[in-house]
Order: structure tokens, then C-alpha cells, then sequence
């Protein structure tokens, strides 16, 4: 996917040299699955503005004191933080070493330059960009392995070893901490014409092309499936992964593309300053890119270049003012713990939060075209043709699960019929909770077996799990709570269409057949009037049946409920366990409760457990009457042992 | 093939090194263990303490009161950070106490840069330690194997309050389970406090105590910052004797490496930290799935 | 004035509502089982009362002093002690460690030879750590704890939970050793008959509700109540 990136930059980069061309005619996404949205205009409303601010820029910026110097810097800056903010702003992963790749991406062009092996300068920068990537793909492989803290930290101390090996073993390369001069202003032949990019505001249009395409296709990635699920991966990880995506993947991916926006970002450094200097390397490269972003605003693409504007302008604005001048960093790093502690969304933030409480939602997060799909049926994936009809959908034998010296679950039978309701019910300490994770494939045995329509699923772990076509709702929430309802449902319904992994960054989100699954899953549990609304603005019991829509719209014809009635008062419990019988059709579902009232009215056979064996196993009928269950939950009331 | 007096100096150096690292990381690991939180500024307060340290110094030619000085500061810079900010930060996400404590690091800098000024500025060592030492055939200088000892005894106190007193008993009961601790009636917040600041003037100690071997820059604290995480990751989170075999480990790498290709020895610590992440991910010594 | 006042509390987990509009007392010296089966909200009761869950309105009086603001050390300081569901016994630090933690902010706290008078299984292992104790000694330690720190009104979640039936008896030995000596007791156990046979009142929770209050004996006669709340419905 990162050549395709640079096929499109290089073909743009050539055939757009001053940037005059209307933006409506670059870069316009091509219909999706035969539908155009009405508003489309509307939705390409942060391009077209864009593309208007970099053309008015050079006529209107100059007169509050900006330099075409500054607008080129600031812009490289803000190309470098589109990459960074989709790792960062989108999927959560903050990284300090990005100037790693901005480094290698610079240091790879310049060389190739000045060292004449390439003669095309835009030959050169796709090189660079391509190594920078590969780079993002070793480092991204080795960092990614761990989250939150060590991530960041190993991004740092990977940064900081290729800052390291600038300046030691490739010093013949990159002039250790003399970096490269001479690189050459680029220099462009269309075969009947020639130019040559001066500085200045000729350098200015260059930069500012690249940028604009960087910032396009970076649209087009936020607003694809692809963007869709590293969303997703930034609010509830674990969740992705249970309904169905294979996060690692999205996540080195996104790594990649952040490397190679990096890279290039580096490579016009340096045809911009004619030199490429060894601190791109550095950590306060890496950490200046951090600051932009988290000060203009992550996750809304055009942050770090509003950060790197404030950043550029402070540092050039404090230096007239006499006496401030030295300290224009400290305040600087005042500001930046201002905005981290109260506006923690940054001034770009800060501003679309404003926004959207004085004009209700922003148009863009709607999508008004997609609640009018008719709502069709939830498609149910259909069972494998390998299953042997009247075998059981899902299968335990003779599991156990042992932790030490402590046997949690001993040597347990369980099946699950076709189309049947099953309950799994025990007083405390019975084991259900390592029971059901097993059952579901989320935890390895320690002996036995689990099998899905024949086929082995012991710990083979929940995405893997999901595609085949069962699926878990957890006992505690666990949502994507910065989106809303209708996003929330597209994540399972993506995973269901698109498999575990799909690098369709370049693809339009909405399809009417993705619509209408969604649409069906949010009427399925009714919800479909809120289905714009953010979780986090949702009641608990709302939320409740969410928990139970993500579970339904991936598809699953198995679905293992965790306490579905967890937290619900007496009212929302009715509604609760209507709701369950009234997705029984097509599908097979084994239930853990507590409540013994709803437990009985649901269930067609129950299954207890106690001290992690099988008591019992009968109809509900069969288990109320059964004196050792009595026994189980009472401590055996009628013995006289204590008395 | 480095010769034997060669090896056995930097087998010295990489322990005093290594001990001081250890030092440095301690702070970092109880902070980490107890509290939760990363302290990105704890480089920047081994800074802080190593200028304070150098102004006590030329003030009144005393090293002793120096590094009384120069922790002093630092401890006070740290209670200030708890108090005033951190305080908010225990319950946000890992992330954005990254982004504040980095923050108040380019403040703590800057503010050093500011009074200082960005020259490197040496600090002469204390008479007692000037000179060299012979230890058989080999001829040290004196104040680096002065610090070695300075460097153990610390730690060694450090043991001491962690392991015989009631502070350390709550700070090790609060790494494991901070809100029984709360629940058995220690006020857990004035314990936070008191930890970070012990950890930040466990850094300020060692800024002071480094500044006559390194000199003294303003930006000089990252480096040791992202060295004692390092030693954090090797050793294992929150574990007292995971930061000394760590720092030891961190600083012979550094300085065996060093003889062979000194422009290596940073990286080869970076490839021990990668292979441990593969391969033992939460340290020599630390708890598993902790992170 | 009873000892311990609960009005109408309701307690969450995050924003799920585990208690609703709860209510109870505890006098002094009494021994007052909580009953329900898992789930119910048995021990969110406990913790809310030790100011370990999250009590969104209600009040909670302590001698007749509301206390549902204070943090869950203050609470300890007024003789207000929890032994939680799942132990927490500190696994890095000795047994001996664990004790001295405990006594440490007590105002009047007990010696450690009387705790290891009571306890001679924990004075045996009085040096190792709380990881290599076995579950029902970790039990004991933290009963230990709480005794050690001369508990006004002690809180037992699930003590007999997971635990071999000679060993229960044992600690069914302690916690009657607790109650005659006069101590106030909160028992939350699913261990109907265990429970009942410490207790001198009992309430009995479900689904997040407190729907019975009455003596054992009262309980007893009453297989209704029993067989809905405790039992699986007949």
C-alpha cells in the first residue's frame, strides 16, 4: 500500500508543479458500490478549504509576518504530523521516535542527490520514502509487541539508536554531524520544459502540492474501513479484536504509513534547505512532532500543522519581543501543559468541540444518507458445510483449567444444540467465568478440548473465533465509547465483510449493503433511534443492549452471553431478556446469570457447575428439583453439622 | 585484543556507571511500580539537581553540602510536580501522563537553560577526590571509584528504608495493591507524595554526584532518562533489585562496548532492551503481565 | 443508635447500578449475615460501606456521624474494617510484614504474639511471604488484620469461598471465637448454613435489592424465602 501512496504523490508531484489547478478536479473520491451521498460536496468540505487556505496563503500570510520560508517549513512540518497523527490522533499509539524515518526518508534523498545515482529529484524522494517505510516495518514489528508505556519508550530508544547510528556507523553516508550539503533545488524536466524550483514561493507551491495530496489521501484513509477500525483499535482494543479484527496488522500498517509520510516529509527538508541536517534524527525532532500535534490537536489531521504553525510563529513571534526571546521555549512547554491539562483536545479540538455544542453535531459525522437504508435482515453467517447435522454446535470435552496449585474447572462436559438456549448457572467460586472464556476460545485448557461445528477451537483466541462465527456480549461494557451507536455497529459488520484484515485505506466507508447491516443490528435492539448518538451520552441500559448489538452484528449464529442483565434495575431487566428471545432465530446462544428468575424463563436447559465440575445438567424443571443444586446454593441447609 | 588493565577500568567504570544508573532507575521503577505513572521528567530532574548542586558548590566549596543541596532541590521540584499536577493524572490514561511530565520537563530545562545559560559548565571534583587511585597495576581515577562507593551506600540506604522501615513496607505493599494499602487505614495520597518525591530526589542526588565526571548541560537529562528506562525494562517494573542487576547489566554493556567501538555502545544497549522486550517482556526480575 | 446506619445507598460499578436504595443496621456485638446468591450484591454492599465502590446518593452513619464521604483509610482510622473477597493478602512482603502494615495506623492495636496466640498456623509461617501461604491461610492473615488492628466492626466477604471443608471449619472456629468476644460482625457469604449458624440477623439482597430482614430463625421456618432468593426457584 505505501507504493501505491508514492505512485500517486509522484504522478501529482509531476504533473503539479505550481498548485494552481482548482483542488475539485485532484483527487475527488471516486464513487463507491454505485452510490453517490447526497452532500458529497459537503463531506469534501476540509479539502476544498484546504486547498483555498494553501493557494490564498502566499497573499494574505505574508502581511502578518510570515515569510514563504516559514509557510514551507510549517507545511513540511504539518505533512510529517498527517502521518503521525493517524498513528497517534486516530489509533492511539504514541510514538517518540518518528524522526527516525524522517531522518532516514531525508538522509536517503539528499545522498542520492548529491551523490548523482539518481538523476530524477522525485525518484529520489520516492526512495527515500520507501526505505523510510521498510524502516517503519522493522521498527513498527519490534515496537508494536508491547502497548502504552513500552511502546512509546521503544519508539524513543529506537529513535534515539538510529540517531546514534547517523553519526557512527553510516558517518560516511550522512557526514556524521556535518549531515549533507549541496543537495540540489529541485529541478523538474517535462521533456519540452524545464523547471527549476527556486526558494521562495516557488518552493512554497512545491511543498505546499505534496502536502495538499499528503493531506487527500490521509482523508481518504481516515474515512475508509481501514480508518474505521483503527478508531476502533484506539477506543477499545480488545474489543476490535473480539469482534473480529486482527489489530496487529492495522496497527503496523498504520505504523508503516506514519513512517513513510515521515519520510518524505524529510526528503523536501531537505531539497527545501539545501542541506539535510543530522538533528532530524534527534529526539527533539521526534518530540517537537509530539508537541505540534498535541497542541494543534490529534486526531483531527490538520493539528500538528496548526501546532507547528503556533510552534514556528512563538519561536519567531518571542524573538522580536526582546527580552522573551530565550525563554519563547518555556513558554512554550507552559502552553503545552496548559492544553494537555484543560483543552485535551488541543486548539483544533478545542475549536470542533465548540463548534459542535453550538451547531449540534458537525454534518460530516452524520451520515444522513445511511439511516435511510432500508433495514434488511442481520445476515447470519452460515454454518460450515462440515458440520454433521444434529451434532452440537459447540462442544466442550472434558476441559479443565489449572492455575498452580488451584484447579479452577475440572473435567467438564458441555454441548450446545442447534437453535437452543442454554444456561450456565453456580454459586460463587464455581469456575464459570474460566468456564465460559474457555468455551469461547479465549483461554487455552489445560486439558479437553473445544469444539465449534466440529471444528477445534481450544484458545485459539477471539478474532479468530469471531470470523468463524461466534461471538461473546461481556459482562462489563465494553464499547468504543467515543463513537456513536451506528459506528460502533460498523466495526463487527466490517470484520464480518472484510475479514480480519484489509489494507483498503484508499476505499469509501459506506456501502449500501454495509448500511443496511447496520441499520438491521441497531433495530434488532432497538436502538435504531439513537443510532447517532455517542455512547457516551447513552444511559446504561442503552448501552446494555449495545453491548448485545456488537455481539449480534457480527454476524455470529452462536452467541455467548456474560451476565447480560448485569447492572439492569427491574424494568430494563424485562426488556433485557425479551430481547434475547427475540433473537433466537438462526441462532444458537449459551447464557451465564444470576438472576434465576429471568435464567428460568429463558432457558431450555440449564447446566450448573460447582467448585469447577458439572453438578447438573436438565431441564429447568429437572434443576429446581434436584437436591444436590439445592444443596450446591444453600450449603446443604438440612445438614445439622453446625448446628 | 584491549589490554587487562584496559578491561579491568572499564569493568570499574560500567559497575560505577551501572550503580549510578541504578540509582537514577530506582526512582524511576518505585514511582512507576507504586503510582502507575512514567515520569518523563525524571531526566530532567537529575538535571536540576546537578545545577542546584553546582551553585551550593560555588557558593560554599563544600561537595558535601552540595549534594545535600542539589537533592534538596530536586526533592522539592518533585513534591511540587505531585502536589500540583500529577495529582490529576492518576486516574487518565498512560498516554497523556507521557505527554504532561514530558511537558514539565521542557519547562524544568528551560527554566535551567534560562538561569544557566546552554554552555557546559564543569564541576571540579571534590578535594578528596581528586587524583587517581592504583589498584594493583591498574590507575583509576580516584573520584570515579568514589563514586562507586558513594553510589552503593546510597543504594544500600535505599535498601535499608525500603526494607526496614514502615515507609518502604507501605511504598513495597503499595506497588502490589495500592488501594488495600488505603483500605488498612495509610493515607495512600501523602504516601504518593512521599514516593515521588524520594524518586526525584534519588535523580537529583545523582545529577549532583555525576557532575564532576559528565558536564553539566541543560539537555543532558533525556539521555539518562532514556537509559534508566532501559535498565526499567531489563530489570523488571517496580522491582528494587530488578533496577541494581539492570543498571549494572546497562552499565557494563555501555562500557565494554565503549572499548571495543565507542560509537556503539549506545546501540548495543538499545538491541539488549529490544531483545528483552521479545523475549522477556516484563524483565529479569519483574512480576509477569505486569505493565 | 445503632452502630452502623445504612439509608437507602445506591451503589455502581462504573455506571451499571448494582444497589438500589439499599438499607440496613448493624448494633453493636451483633453478628448480621448478608445473604444472596452471586451476583446479588453482597459484596458491593461491603465495599460501599468501606468506601470501596462508587455510592452515588444514600447515606451511610457510623455512631451516628454520616461517613459516605470519607476515603477508605479514613473509614479504617474511625475502626471500620474490611477482609475483601479475594483476600489481597500482600503476596510480596511476609507474613509477619503483612501484620505490622495492618497495626501500623491503628490507634489501639493488638500485640503480634496475641494475633499469633490465635493463629498459630500464621505464627509457624510468621516469615514467609503471603504468596507461598495456602488459601486458607491466607484466609486467616487476613482475618489477622484485621484483628490485629482491634477492628471495631468487622466485615467478612465470602470468607469461606474456594476453601477445603476441614479448613472452613477451622476458620468457622475463629470468626465464633470473633463473635463471642463481643466484636461486630458483618458475615457476607454464600455459605447459607455456615452464615446462619454465626448470625444473629440476617438479611438477605437480590438483584441489588434488600428484600428480607429477620433472625435465623425466622429464616428457617420460611422455605419460601429461602428456596426464591437462595436456592433455584421451585
Amino acid at each position: 500500500m505505501s507504493s501505491a501512496h508514492e505512485s500517486t504523490v509522484a504522478a501529482h508531484g509531476a504533473g503539479h508543479r505550481t498548485g494552481g489547478d482548482a483542488p475539485a478536479s485532484r483527487g475527488k473520491a471516486p464513487a463507491s458500490a454505485g452510490t453517490v451521498h447526497a452532500g458529497g460536496a459537503r463531506r469534501q468540505l476540509p479539502e476544498i478549504l484546504v486547498g483555498l487556505c494553501l493557494i490564498a496563503a502566499p497573499f494574505v500570510l505574508p502581511y502578518v509576518g510570515m515569510s514563504p520560508d516559514l509557510l514551507t517549513r510549517i507545511l513540511i512540518w504539518g505533512l510529517f504530523g498527517l502521518g503521525f497523527d493517524l498513528l497517534f490522533g486516530y489509533t492511539g499509539l504514541l510514538s517518540f521516535g518518528q524522526a527516525a524515518f524522517y531522518g532516514t526518508g531525508g538522509f536517503v534523498t539528499a545522498y542520492l542527490l548529491t551523490a548523482d545515482l539518481v538523476p530524477n529529484m522525485l525518484v529520489a524522494l520516492l526512495i527515500g520514502t520507501v526505505l523510510a517505510s521498510i524502516a517503519g516495518l522493522v521498527i513498527g514489528y519490534l515496537t508494536l509487541r508491547r502497548t502504552g508505556i513500552y511502546f512509546a519508550m521503544s519508539t524513543l530508544a529506537f529513535g534515539e539508536m538510529f540517531y546514534f547510528l547517523e553519526n557512527s556507523s553510516f558517518k560516511e553516508y550522512t557526514g556524521g554531524e556535518n549531515g549533507i550539503a549541496g543537495v540540489p533545488p529541485p529541478h523538474l524536466s517535462l521533456g519540452f520544459v524545464d523547471f527549476n524550483i527556486s526558494s521562495g514561493w516557488p518552493m512554497y507551491w512545491f511543498v505546499a502540492v505534496f502536502f495538499f495530496v499528503g493531506f487527500l489521501i490521509a482523508r481518504r484513509i481516515v474515512r475508509s474501513p481501514f480508518g474505521a477500525v483503527l478508531k476502533a483499535i484506539r477506543g477499545n482494543p480488545k474489543r476490535a479484536m473480539a469482534l473480529g479484527h486482527s489489530i496487529q496488522s492495522y496497527k503496523l500498517t498504520v505504523f508503516v504509513v506514519a513512517a513513510a509520510y515521515g519520510g518524505l516529509a524529510g526528503g523536501l527538508l531537505g531539497l527545501f534547505q539545501s542541506y539535510m541536517p543530522p538533528d532530524a534524527f534527534a529526539l527533539d525532532t521526534s518530540a517537537q512532532l509530539v508537541i505540534q500535534t498535541v497542541m494543534g490537536g490529534a486526531g483531527t489531521l490538520l493539528g500538528p500543522l496548526l501546532g507547528a504553525t503556533i510552534w514556528l510563529y512563538l519561536y519567531e513571534g518571542l524573538q522580536q519581543v526582546g527580552s522573551l526571546g530565550p525563554y519563547w521555549k518555556l513558554i512554550l512547554g507552559i502552553v503545552f501543559v496548559v492544553l494537555v491539562t484543560s483543552f485535551r483536545h488541543g486548539v483544533a479540538g478545542a475549536i470542533l468541540d465548540f463548534v459542535r455544542t453550538r451547531r449540534g453535531r458537525l454534518p460530516a459525522d452524520i451520515d444522513a444518507g445511511a439511516s435511510a437504508k432500508v433495514s434488511s435482515e442481520l445476515a447470519i453467517v452460515p454454518p460450515l458445510e462440515s458440520s454433521r447435522p444434529g451434532a452440537p454446535v459447540l462442544e466442550a470435552r472434558g476441559i479443565s483449567k489449572q492455575y498452580g496449585g488451584l484447579k479452577a474447572v475440572s473435567d467438564v462436559d458441555f454441548s450446545l444444540r442447534e437453535g437452543e438456549l442454554h444456561g450456565v448457572i453456580g454459586p460463587n467460586g464455581a469456575g464459570k467465568s474460566t468456564f465460559f472464556a474457555m468455551l469461547a476460545g479465549e483461554l487455552p485448557t489445560t486439558a479437553g478440548k473445544v469444539y465449534f461445528r466440529g471444528q477445534e477451537i481450544t484458545g485459539i483466541g477471539v478474532t479468530a473465533v469471531c470470523q468463524l462465527g461466534m461471538s461473546k456480549s461481556y459482562q462489563i461494557n465494553q464499547l468504543f465509547e467515543h463513537l456513536t451507536v451506528r459506528q460502533n455497529v460498523m466495526i463487527p459488520v466490517l470484520a464480518r465483510s472484510r475479514g480480519r484484515f484489509r489494507s483498503d485505506m484508499l476505499k469509501g466507508l459506506h456501502s449500501d449493503a454495509l448500511d443496511e447491516q447496520v441499520n438491521a443490528a441497531i433495530a434488532l435492539v432497538g436502538l435504531s433511534h439513537h443510532a447517532d448518538t455517542l455512547v457516551s451520552e447513552m444511559s446504561y441500559g442503552e448501552k446494555r443492549r449495545l453491548e448485545i448489538g456488537l455481539a449480534l452484528a457480527t454476524g455470529a449464529n452462536v452467541l455467548l452471553f456474560d451476565e447480560p442483565l448485569a447492572g439492569l434495575g427491574p424494568e430494563e431487566r424485562v426488556l433485557v431478556v425479551s430481547l434475547l428471545k427475540s433473537i433466537r432465530k438462526g441462532r444458537s446462544m449459551v447464557i451465564v446469570e444470576h438472576d434465576m428468575d429471568a435464567m428460568f424463563e429463558l432457558a431450555e436447559r440449564i447446566t450448573v457447575l460447582y467448585e469447577g465440575c458439572k453438578l447438573a445438567e436438565g431441564t429447568p424443571d429437572e434443576i429446581r428439583q434436584d437436591p444436590s443444586v439445592q444443596a450446591a446454593y444453600l450449603g446443604g441447609m438440612d445438614d445439622h453439622e453446625f448446628a | 585484543m584491549p589490554s587487562m588493565s584496559l578491561f579491568l577500568s572499564q569493568l570499574f567504570n560500567g559497575l560505577a556507571t551501572g550503580l549510578l544508573l541504578a540509582l537514577i532507575s530506582t526512582g524511576l521503577t518505585i514511582i512507576y511500580g507504586t503510582l502507575g505513572v512514567i515520569n518523563f521528567a525524571h531526566g530532567a530532574l537529575f538535571v536540576v539537581g546537578g545545577y542546584a548542586g553546582y551553585t551550593v558548590y560555588s557558593l560554599t566549596d563544600s561537595f558535601v553540602l552540595a549534594v545535600a543541596g542539589g537533592a534538596a532541590v530536586a526533592l522539592a521540584a518533585g513534591l511540587v510536580m505531585e502536589r500540583g499536577l500529577m495529582r490529576k493524572y492518576y486516574s487518565r490514561p498512560p498516554e497523556d501522563q507521557i505527554l504532561v511530565t514530558f511537558g514539565i520537563s521542557i519547562i524544568l530545562v528551560e527554566i535551567v537553560r534560562g538561569i544557566y545559560g546552554g554552555v557546559s559548565l564543569s564541576v571540579a571534583p571534590p578535594g578528596w577526590g581528586q587524583g587517581v587511585a592504583h589498584i594493583g597495576s591498574l590507575i583509576y581515577p580516584l573520584y570515579r571509584l568514589e563514586t562507586l562507593g558513594i553510589a552503593a551506600a546510597t543504594l544500600l540506604l535505599l535498601y535499608f528504608v525500603l526494607y526496614r522501615t514502615s515507609l518502604g513496607l507501605i511504598v513495597r505493599a503499595g506497588i502490589e495493591d495500592a488501594q488495600m494499602v488505603n483500605a488498612l487505614g495509610v493515607n495512600i495520597k501523602r504516601t504518593f507524595l512521599l514516593v515521588f518525591g524520594l524518586g526525584a530526589m534519588a535523580a537529583g542526588f545523582a545529577g549532583v554526584i555525576n557532575s564532576p565526571i559528565v558536564a553539566l548541560t541543560p539537555d543532558m537529562g533525556f539521555r539518562y532518562l532514556v537509559e534508566s528506562f532501559v535498565v526499567v525494562v531489563i530489570g523488571g517494573v517496580g522491582s528494587f533489585p530488578g533496577a541494581i542487576i539492570g543498571g549494572i547489566i546497562a552499565g557494563e554493556i555501555l562500557s565494554l562496548t565503549a572499548m571495543v567501538n565507542p560509537q556503539y555502545s549506545d546501540v548495543m544497549l538499545f538491541v539488549a532492551m529490544a531483545l528483552v522486550l521479545i523475549f522477556r517482556p516484563q524483565g529479569l526480575m519483574g512480576q509477569e503481565g505486569r505493565e | 443508635m445503632s452502630l452502623l446506619e445504612v439509608e437507602k445507598i445506591n451503589s455502581y460499578y462504573g455506571d451499571s447500578h448494582i444497589l438500589f436504595d439499599v438499607s440496613m443496621r448493624v448494633e453493636e456485638h451483633e453478628v448480621v449475615a448478608l445473604l444472596g446468591r452471586n451476583g446479588a450484591g453482597k459484596s458491593t454492599t461491603l465495599k460501599s460501606l468501606m468506601g470501596m465502590a462508587t455510592v452515588k446518593s444514600g447515606v451511610i452513619r457510623h455512631n451516628g456521624v454520616e461517613i459516605q464521604h470519607l476515603p477508605p483509610y479514613q473509614r479504617a482510622g474511625l475502626g471500620i474494617q474490611l477482609v475483601p473477597e479475594e483476600r489481597r493478602v500482600f503476596g510480596s512482603i511476609s507474613v509477619q510484614e503483612n501484620l505490622q502494615l495492618a497495626a501500623m495506623t491503628a490507634e489501639n492495636p493488638r500485640s503480634l504474639d496475641e494475633i499469633y496466640e490465635s493463629f498459630p498456623r500464621l505464627a509457624e509461617r510468621k516469615r514467609n511471604r503471603g504468596k507461598q501461604l495456602s488459601g486458607g491461610e491466607q484466609q486467616m492473615l487476613a482475618i489477622a488484620r484485621a484483628m490485629i488492628r482491634n477492628a471495631g466492626i468487622i466485615f467478612l466477604d465470602e470468607p469461606f469461598e474456594g476453601l477445603a471443608p476441614l479448613i472452613v471449619r477451622d476458620l468457622m472456629g475463629v470468626c465464633r471465637k470473633l463473635a463471642d468476644a463481643g466484636n461486630t460482625i458483618v458475615i457476607v457469604e454464600q455459605n447459607v448454613r455456615a452464615a446462619l449458624s454465626l448470625a444473629d440477623r440476617c438479611y438477605i439482597i437480590n438483584n441489588g435489592h434488600m428484600v428480607y430482614e429477620g433472625t435465623p430463625n425466622d429464616l428457617h421456618g420460611n422455605g419460601e424465602i429461602i428456596e426464591r432468593y437462595l436456592g433455584v426457584k421451585a
